[in-house]
């Protein structure tokens, strides 16, 4: 979704596939090596597992099963955790993200509103769940 | 029965809590002046101070805060309009509850007269007569010796037992780790014996033959000499000599290594149990005695009583059995709910009772009882019981029953209908026995307290509803197992019994076993979970679960023990994963996500119908490894092979490949030759000795363009030697060559 951004922000770039996004660097919350990723079933598959991080999961998101990229190994991707009103999750990048600056009035592909992914992804009732994939 | 002395004991506690309510409502009164909510909250106090003192007959406090309620009611109907001089008769009232209660708590007897002129003059400002002066003296607030207490913010209980929680995760993690310790220390123990002894028998032997051969030499030459002044001793036996000490140095450390090593287990078994007892007392901490629920709940059913016209006697038993703050707050309204049941469908008018026969006074026996962790209520009434004949009717003509698997149920079981969602309504006919009022509401609250509640009952004589709680919600009993290598715990709280999958060999194809003459369905979990097409388990474990009077058993591959942890909640962002009440990290660092028993056996099979995707998301037409150091190298082709609808795997070098050849089916490796720790020539020559992979085909693609390298690749067995760098079409071609695509070919 293109998206006009007005002042001068900082984002974070995160890959997926050969694809790259941006998100607003205020929801980054921290940028993990993946040891493991622990599934979690029943949930949809774009939810890949969770994460432990001291003492919490981290649910992780795969925005290539989101976004229909094909890629499939997950051996050397970061794990790139998001909060969005107190809530963490994170997303897959096959890159190590990294921030970049715009000037204002600049449009951007690829721009990700941290909230409305999260609205997107978060998992509802099964029943919801079931009918999204039909 | 209740004797006095439990009601006095029950009063102190409430009297605390009261006066303290009404200290601090005056003081607030005083400094910031007149305040509904202040004041509401005070007539509250002195009403039910006064309530509470009356059961107990202290008269003269009943006097005095009666007096003052009068005073608050005044204030908060409007009638009357506050100045601030009446704050010292009120003081001073105050003042006079508190010494009396002290006084109560002392001697057991109320002491002090009361001040006359201390209650006209309330009286009179209730009336109107007159407005008090000032010049009542100001009194200060005693202090209060009732009960050795302090008050605490449940806020900070609850964040020490969160800090608990992460100690016991770490006890865990130390525990793991300390039989890891031991396992070395035994192993290293067993190769020291090893040594020592194959030094001592080498040494022995060696002995020996030297001995015989410098024999024949000393025979000759030295026959002078004794054995003793002669030294023998060659460089080996000196390197044995030392060897053999050093092993035994080796071994002397060792034992005190297993010395120190029992000292530290010894510890730890005391610092466990001193964390055991401190996580007993924290929550103790937070609990309150149930003797003050059942009391409010006997009142009420009183009033209840009343109401209807029925007489009836409330017996209560076990009052000081104790449970935590949020069960307290939460278990008041099932538990009454429970008794109007009772008072109004199961006992009888007076009448009625006559003339079955029963005395006339219906009784209620409300019963507490400590099970373990949990605490078991029993609410027994003497009534018409329940005709489990008519509750099967109901339930077959409400469609939540099928007449055919009525005839196998127990009367139990029947029984349990009545707690089924939809089995009877506010429009119901009042049936015979009827009981159906709600009481699916009164599950549900006790589920969410992770408790369950059971029905027995015999017509025309009683009715038992027994609800069975944990006793703290904070830290959860819970068994741990394992599905599919995802590690899953469930409370302990439905738990009934683990029989062994292997006892029950028509288990398979039946999905029933009997059991202690119970038919029991059962489900596999990791069918239900993962959708798998019914790999036949020949071994593992039945979990037998009691929900209620309903036994359902749950098939799982390995259990892994029980644990005790705090449970957390999943988060909002995967909160509609209801299946799951929350999650929990091992000692080891993987999460166990805690399932809702209740869900698998209740939810028919909603998320049954998620598939198994997140596993295999695509269907593969061939499968190729791809070994190289360069991830540029492994990901170009990752792609190149992936649109093609390939599955990839990759690996760093030699060693990972192999690795990734034991566990996945292979049709064709794609590999690099230089590559650290295990470089192209050795993993091919690896693969090629192992027979099972004797015809797969390996490329190898390399930037080594001369034909020494391509020729020992090919000796080696190679099957092809592309040289970097490579495109699309290259990789088609190998793709073609060792017949990779299959079908697919089309599509490209």
């Amino acid at each position: 979704m293109p998206e006009e951004v007005k002042e001068e922000r900082s984002y974070c770039v995160f890959g997926v596939g050969d694809r790259e996004f941006i998100i607003p660097k205020e929801n980054v919350v921290q940028i993990l090596d993946i040891t493991k990723i622990f599934p979690i079933p029943g949930a949809p598959d774009y939810i890949v597992g969770t994460l432990p991080v001291r003492g919490k999961i981290i649910p992780a998101v795969d925005l290539a099963k989101v976004y229909n990229i094909e890629r499939l190994n997950y051996s050397e991707n970061k794990l790139l955790v998001i909060e969005v009103n107190n809530e963490k999750f994170g997303i897959l990048s096959d890159i190590t993200p990294f921030f970049v600056s715009f000037e204002s009035d600049i449009v951007v592909e690829d721009y990700i509103d941290p909230e409305k992914l999260f609205e997107k992804l978060k998992v509802t009732s099964p029943k919801s769940q079931i009918k999204s994939k039909e | 029965m209740i004797t006095q002395n439990d009601l006095i004991r029950y009063f102190f506690v409430e009297a605390e809590e009261h006066l303290n309510t009404l200290i601090e409502g005056i003081e607030e009164l005083e400094n910031k002046g007149f305040n509904k909510d202040t004041v509401e909250a005070l007539f509250r106090a002195t009403h039910t101070l006064k309530g509470s003192a009356s059961l107990v007959k202290f008269e003269k406090l009943v006097t005095v805060a009666h007096k003052l309620e009068d005073l608050f009611e005044a204030l908060l109907k409007g009638d009357l309009k506050y100045q601030e001089s009446f704050i010292y008769p009120i003081k001073n009232s105050v003042n006079t509850l508190v010494t009396l209660v002290n006084e109560i708590s002392q001697t057991g007897q109320e002491k002090s007269e009361i001040n006359k002129a201390l209650l006209e003059s309330i009286e009179n400002i209730v009336t109107k007569k007159a407005v008090p002066t000032e010049y009542i003296e100001i009194p200060t607030f005693e202090v209060m010796p009732i009960l050795n207490t302090v008050r605490v913010d449940i806020g900070l209980i609850e964040s020490i037992l969160t800090s608990l929680g992460e100690v016991l995760v770490q006890k865990n993690t130390v525990a793991d780790k300390e039989k890891q310790l031991n396992d070395i220390l035994e192993e290293m123990s067993k190769s020291i014996k090893k040594l020592l002894n194959e030094i001592n028998t080498f040494s022995d032997r060696y002995w020996i033959m030297t001995q015989e051969k410098d024999q024949k030499v000393i025979d000759s030459f030295f026959v002078d000499f004794s054995d003793l002044e002669f030294d023998r001793y060659d460089e080996y036996h000196i390197f044995l000599r030392k060897l053999q000490e050093i092993t035994n140095d080796i071994n002397e450390s060792l034992i005190s290594l297993f010395e120190l090593m029992n000292d530290i287990s010894y510890t730890f078994k005391n610092l466990g149990r001193e964390i055991n007892f401190l996580k007993d007392y924290l929550l103790e901490m937070r609990m309150i005695p149930i003797g003050r629920l059942l009391h409010r709940i006997s009142e009420s059913a009183k009033d209840i009583a009343r109401k209807l016209g029925k007489m009836i006697d409330i017996e209560i038993k076990g009052s000081d059995i104790k449970i935590d703050k949020p069960i307290f707050d939460s278990l008041y309204e099932p538990l009454i709910h429970i008794i109007r049941n009772a008072i109004d469908h199961g006992i009888e008018k007076q009448e009625e009772r006559a003339k079955l026969g029963k005395p006339q006074i219906g009784k209620i026996l409300i019963e507490a009882k400590k099970e373990g962790r949990n605490i078991v209520i029993k609410i027994k009434d003497d009534g018409k019981g329940i005709d489990f004949e008519k509750v099967k009717e109901i339930a077959i003509y409400k469609g939540l029953l099928n007449p055919n698997q009525a005839q196998s149920l127990t009367k139990e079981e029947i029984l349990s209908y009545i707690f089924a969602p939809g089995f009877s309504t506010s429009e119901d006919v009042d049936f015979q026995s009827g009981r159906g009022m709600g009481l699916n509401i009164v599950k549900t609250a006790i589920s969410k307290l992770k408790g369950t509640i059971e029905i027995s009952s015999e017509l025309n004589k009683q009715t038992i509803f027994t609800v069975k709680i944990p006793q703290s919600l904070t830290v959860t009993n819970l068994l741990i197992f394992k599905s599919r290598n995802i590690e899953f715990a469930i409370p302990v709280g439905y738990l009934e019994e683990i029989l062994y999958l292997e006892d029950f060999p028509q288990l398979q194809t039946e999905r029933v076993i009997i059991h202690k003459n119970k038919t029991i369905p059962v489900k596999f979990f990791s069918e239900f979970f993962f959708s798998s097409n019914g790999k036949v388990l020949d071994k593992g474990f039945i979990i037998v679960f009691n929900f209620s009077g309903i036994r359902k058993g749950l098939v799982v591959e390995e259990i892994l023990g029980h644990e005790e942890a705090t449970i957390l909640p999943l988060g909002k962002f995967l909160e509609g994963l209801t299946q799951y009440t929350g999650y929990f990290i091992s000692g080891k660092g993987t999460p166990r996500y805690v399932i809702d028993p209740l869900k698998i056996f209740e939810e028919e099979f909603i998320f049954a119908s998620v598939q198994d995707k997140s596993f295999e998301p695509y269907i593969y037409t061939g499968s190729v490894l791809v070994v190289d150091d360069s991830i540029s190298v492994r990901k170009s082709l990752q792609s190149i092979l992936e649109n093609k609808k390939i599955r990839v795997f990759t690996a760093k070098d030699g060693v990972e490949a192999l690795n990734i050849l034991e566990n996945k089916s292979i049709d064709l490796i794609i590999t690099d030759l230089e590559m650290p720790i295990m470089h192209g020539y050795e993993l091919i020559s690896r693969i090629r000795k192992d027979l099972r992979f004797k015809d797969l085909p390996i490329v190898v693609l390399t930037s080594r363009g001369t034909k020494k390298h391509e020729e020992k690749a090919i000796s080696l067995g190679a099957d092809g030697y592309i040289v970097k760098p490579f495109d699309d079409n290259v990789i088609s071609e190998i793709l073609k060559r060792f017949q990779i695509l299959k079908n697919n070919l089309t599509t490209q």
